[in-house]
């Protein structure tokens, strides 16, 4: 077994843990995430999702157990730059990122903070301009971008940091259908190219593609598989309050009526095929009813 | 009808690119320039220094192609309480500045009013004194873009760090608040729509009735700043997320080098400090 | 056909006007809300539906073109009485933190009430109502401080405030966007139960498409400012070449549908919800 980019063990996390009602935000979470990977993780608002991802590169410190990235313990705080630059994260709100008014320097600000001399940052920024196709919007205001592109923008500035590993906490939850869509080709693509992902998300249809998915709930991991894995535990979900996207709840709700369909489907070309295979096999007779 | 969307356009650090040669000074020699020249302007209390040097002003204001009608707008709603306090001085200033005895005449004099030219002076220099601050601050901040004052204060502030000034973080800081005016200014419109919405007037004559109910301010208020502070919490998170640890041992994309038009720029400006001391000093009106 | 309530014909208005940043943010939107109905308005980002809202309680009066007519009241008349507007027409904005403001819950929903001058007792059981209807209980809330509350129970108390106004139209603008599945379902349920129970009229922004096809009962297309369609939301979301070409997407069951038809798959309904794709899926393929 490789050794994991980022391993988690019995992690434990409380808000206000001397007040009166503190928060047990995660209850004991062992993970692992490996190099290249995507990992999706799914859970209802207070799930702990969020926390969870803070732990991850060591924004938040473990109230109990251990987080460790590349093999470094995130309480240890010379490690902490070489972490934060492995693995890197972008958050919910676009605007609330942007530290500067022109796209370029927006890029550059992280690789300003690593120290590199200029020539590198200049490359760098380039490159995550060009990733995430933002070349022609280098000198522009942040501000005046559309969402997705200053989604995109986000991405790139963690991108410009080399990252083996990008986590997006909700970082799709406020965009619209078209520039989520765009969003997740770019994520895809990324992953393509060997960056790891963890996607942090309460939209059930980003799962199919994933590695893997881990689906929290009150700050414990309740389900954990592929997604096929995790999409056939239908009363397990339901439990959860988790809805299957469109495609996978049609197959559901066909197969339940007798339709004779592959156990799991999560994709819409999967259904189309598994329809028309039925129909085909039904035209020639083949289903003799 | 209130134009609540204008609360987002605000014009105080608004970069406006004309492409004109005050946008290509050093964002260093304008800091300078701007520091110097508000210098002449307190320095200034005489009417032709005044004039002159509103003048000069609005010839650089041409200069840097800035729509004068822009800048302007930004004060029309302070206009009343302006001409207000304006008034007050002009009619109960009394007879004497200290500085040049004997000099003020009383012009007109009506009951408890009184209008003398020591009154009639500070009125009219402190107008022109007050345009003269808000062109300059409109000379830099819509000529210069946030990163480049930033890394011009921090430059300037580059020396200091030897004493133990943060220069870095306060540009920083500078720059963030900057940037986030117009977000608040989003924000403050949303607030204001919602209560609206739920009946809180802030319509017709209500507007100067708004100022002085405090209650209807402290509903604006109170959201306002919780919605700054989130804001900011998730700031600190995404820049430590890039490891900002403070202006130690960071580098630049951007190099900052000063050519001849900012060493023309200073030195002209150095002289019109020069001028107003010397105009100053030898009385005249 | 049922009361008209909420009429807007070539409504223009722009952004900003007489300053350099001035732009269209209307040019020609038309809007048609019958009592009782769940409506829709979608759109692409950009395309002005937040503008026409403000419209629609009189936070923005016809100046430029066009008119609105609310319940009878033309809003561009100087005549009409926009506070009475404002007390028939509940708006709930996207961000609830934008709109509490007191410190305790209870205070908060009382706003409206106590502005609209009612008794004490009355203002109570308004308050009490509003926050059964949105499903949180008053002894456990009423004494809570507003900004210690989850996001959703921020949302659920920002929407009992206007509710206790009583208003006869709510208007949600992107109310639901950012809201976890659960949550989601919960506020559905929630304007659902005030059409049925209530008789309120409802119109929701929202950019999702599935969400639309399975609230609402009609949909109006809002593209650069102007209404590009209008009609049942089976309407719409039928004209899938139309959407695209304004850059939106119809809501997945829709969209599998016409994958299949593409296909050569004989499915003739339009089905915008996953039920009625799945009837429309299983009525060709049962034996």
């Amino acid at each position: 077994m490789p050794e994991p980019l980022i391993r988690v063990a019995d992690l434990h996390y409380t808000y206000d843990p001397h007040s009166a009602a503190p928060i047990h935000a995660l209850r004991g979470i062992d993970l692992t995430v490996q190099y290249s990977e995507y990992l999706v993780m799914i859970g209802h608002n207070g799930s702990g999702k969020s926390t969870l991802a803070k732990c991850l590169n060591g924004l938040l410190w473990p109230t109990q157990g251990d987080v460790w990235v590349q093999g470094h313990n995130t309480y240890d705080p010379r490690a902490l730059l070489g972490i934060r630059g492995a693995v890197g994260m972008v958050f919910q709100n676009p605007d609330n990122q942007f530290v500067a008014t022109v796209v370029e320097e927006e890029v550059a600000f992280g690789p300003e903070n690593l120290g590199l001399p200029r020539d590198e940052l200049r490359q760098r920024v380039e490159q995550a301009l060009a990733d995430t196709g933002l070349g022609a919007y280098r000198e522009r205001n942040p501000r005046t971008l559309s969402a997705g592109q200053k989604a995109r923008l986000n991405i790139a500035s963690i991108l410009a940091m080399r990252p083996e590993c990008l986590v997006l906490d909700e970082s799709t939850a406020m965009l619209d259908p078209v520039s989520r869509r765009d969003i997740l080709a770019l994520l895809y693509g990324l992953h393509g190219s060997g960056l790891a992902i963890v996607a942090i998300t309460h939209f059930m249809d980003e799962v199919a593609a994933a590695d893997r998915v881990v689906v929290l709930e009150q700050g414990r991991i309740a389900l954990e598989g592929t997604p096929r894995e995790v999409f056939s535990q239908v009363e397990h979900l339901d439990r959860l309050g988790l809805t299957l996207p469109p495609v996978a709840a049609i197959a559901r709700g066909l197969r339940g009526r007798g339709a004779a369909l592959p156990e799991t489907i999560l994709t819409q070309e999967e259904l189309v095929q598994a329809v028309r295979r039925h129909s085909r096999r039904r035209s020639s007779g083949e289903l003799g009813r | 009808m209130v134009h609540y969307e204008a609360l987002r356009h605000v014009t105080i650090g608004q970069y406006i690119p004309t492409g004109s040669a005050i946008h290509r000074l050093d964002p260093r020699t304008k800091l300078v320039a701007f520091s110097l020249l508000v210098l002449a302007v307190i320095l200034a209390t005489t009417y032709s220094n005044n004039i002159l040097l509103l003048l000069l002003v609005l010839v650089l204001v041409q200069l840097a192609r800035l729509p004068m009608r822009y800048i302007l707008s930004a004060v029309t709603p302070a206009l009343p309480i302006i001409i207000a306090l304006a008034l007050l001085q002009l009619l109960f200033y009394g007879s004497g500045s200290p500085d040049r005895p004997g000099a003020s005449q009383l012009l007109l004099a009506w009951g408890p009013l009184r209008i003398s030219t020591a009154g009639l002076r500070m009125v009219v220099v402190s107008l022109l004194r007050f345009l003269d601050l808000l062109f300059l601050t409109s000379l830099l901040t819509n000529t210069t873009t946030t990163s480049a004052l930033t890394y011009g204060t921090e430059s300037l502030l580059r020396p200091l760090s030897a004493i133990g000034l943060p220069g870095h973080e306060i540009a920083l800081v500078g720059a963030i608040a900057l940037r986030f005016v117009p977000i608040l200014g989003e924000q403050l419109e949303a607030i204001m729509l919602s209560q609206a919405s739920r009946g809180v007037s802030l319509e017709g004559r209500g507007r100067l009735r708004f100022i002085a109910n405090t209650r209807r301010l402290a509903n604006l208020i109170v959201p306002l700043f919780v919605d700054a502070y989130r804001r900011s919490e998730e700031m600190v998170l995404a820049m430590q997320a890039r490891c900002y640890r403070g202006g130690k041992g960071r580098t630049h994309l951007v190099e900052l080098v000063l050519v001849c038009a900012d060493y023309a720029a200073m030195g002209l400006v150095a002289v019109i400090l020069v001028g107003v001391i010397v105009i100053q000093y030898t009385s005249l009106p | 056909m049922n009361e008209v309530l909420i009429s807007v014909q070539g409504l223009r208005h722009t952004y900003l006007p007489g300053t350099p940043l001035a732009t269209p943010a209307l040019t020609g939107a038309d809007l048609v809300v019958c009592r009782g109905e769940i409506a829709a308005l979608i759109g692409p980002s950009g395309a002005g539906k937040s503008t026409l809202v403000h419209f629609l309680n009189g936070l923005l009066r016809p100046t430029e073109g066009g008119r609105v007519m609310i319940m009878g009241q033309d809003t561009g008349m100087p005549e009409c009485d926009v506070s009475a507007l404002r007390r028939r027409v509940g708006l709930v904005f996207q961000y609830p933190h934008q709109q509490l403001f007191e410190r305790y819950v209870g205070d908060d929903v009382a706003y409206g009430p106590r502005q609209l001058g009612l008794a004490r007792d009355e203002v109570r059981e308004r308050v009490r109502w509003a926050l059964r209807a949105v499903g949180l209980d008053l002894d456990a809330f009423v004494d809570r401080f507003t900004f210690s509350l989850s996001g959703g129970e921020m949302r659920r108390v920002a929407l009992a405030g206007v509710l206790a106004m009583r208003p006869e139209i709510l208007v949600l603008d992107e109310a639901t966007t950012g809201l976890d599945p659960r949550g989601r379902r919960e506020v559905h349920g929630v304007l659902r139960r005030l059409r049925a129970e209530w008789g309120m009229t409802l119109l929701i922004v929202s950019n999702d498409m599935d969400e639309v096809a399975d609230l609402a009962d009609r949909a109006t297309v809002l593209h650069q400012g102007c209404t590009a369609l209008a009609g049942s939301t089976h309407e719409v979301f039928s004209q899938r070449e139309a959407l695209r070409s304004l850059g939106l997407t119809c809501p997945a069951p829709t969209e599998i549908v016409y994958a299949l038809r593409q296909q050569g798959l004989p499915i003739v309904s339009e089905a915008i919800t996953v039920a009625e794709a799945e009837e429309a899926i299983w009525s060709i393929m049962k034996p």
